[in-house]
């Protein structure tokens, strides 16, 4: 059987899925902000097996939009997460209940 | 070949990222989600994209990860006190197991019999076609994202000085 879009399609269902349950699993922030990586490498992935179905490059460009916002996000997660540390001593994320209080 | 291929990295892929995942030790979730990216650019590579495949190593594999490594090693310095053993962890991953085949299960189901297949010359992604198409059609967009790393940057340089002391 040849490899088709399903099959890439199911892949990035996968790998979406195993990164949501880090998010929702995990307390760990560092692995939560790993897990929203995963995630995000799966909708690059839909995004180039859609190119690659319609033969068209936009697929890929958008990927590399996805590249910027990722690195992005992690350049500002971090530094959010480094600043949390700094005032709280931990990076659980429960232990992070000031506003439930 | 092709199928042998995908099998190879989807597979690999997708262990590395459930070991990121369950790992206790954020060191070894970053190193197994390297892996898995790694494993990605291999996938970009079957897809016709060799130049995502490079960036996808350079950037994410890359830069990335490396900016993850650095603030682990930052935080983990004094303690990092992971999860605390056992506590009800094993219990939320045995739940998450059902989950992942009932997904599965819908999924494959969803999927039956719609194998679309792939046309059979690709157009491949290399870096002069990608560029002819970002600096053209899409150099908005391309303007726009430079922007949203510029913000990025003002805000990481922001959050991470020094707090000065109110006065």
């Amino acid at each position: 059987m040849t490899v088709g879009l399903t099959h890439y399609l199911a892949l990035a269902a996968a790998l979406f899925l195993v990164g949501m349950a880090g998010v929702l699993i995990r307390r760990n922030s560092l692995i939560m902000f790993m897990s929203i990586e995963i995630m995000l490498s799966a909708a690059n992935i839909v995004f180039a097996a859609y190119a690659r179905l319609h033969g068209d490059l936009a697929g890929h460009v958008f990927v590399l939009m996805v590249f910027a916002v990722a690195a992005a996000e992690a350049a500002i997660g971090l530094a959010i997460l480094v600043e949390i540390y700094r005032l709280r001593r931990s990076v659980n994320v429960d232990d992070l209940n000031t506003l439930m209080e | 070949m092709e199928t042998f291929l995908f099998y190879l990295f989807g597979t690999l892929m997708l262990g590395a990222a459930a070991m990121t995942v369950a790992s206790r030790s954020a060191v070894a979730a970053a190193v197994w989600l390297v892996f898995s990216f790694v494993c990605a650019a291999g996938v970009f590579a079957l897809l016709a994209a060799p130049f995502l495949a490079i960036l996808q190593i350079l950037i994410y594999a890359g830069a990335i990860m490396v900016l993850f490594l650095f603030v682990i090693m930052m935080l983990q310095g004094p303690v990092l006190p992971a999860e605390v053993a056992g506590r009800s962890f094993g219990r939320k991953a045995l739940l998450a197991l059902p989950a992942a085949a009932i997904a599965v299960i819908l999924i494959s189901w969803a999927a039956r019999g719609r194998e679309a297949a792939f046309g059979a010359a690709p157009v491949t992604g290399t870096a002069a076609a990608v560029a002819e198409l970002l600096l053209n059609r899409y150099l908005l967009a391309f303007e726009l994202i430079s922007i949203v790393l510029l913000v990025a940057i003002v805000g990481a340089m922001a959050l991470g000085r020094k707090q000065e002391e109110q006065p």
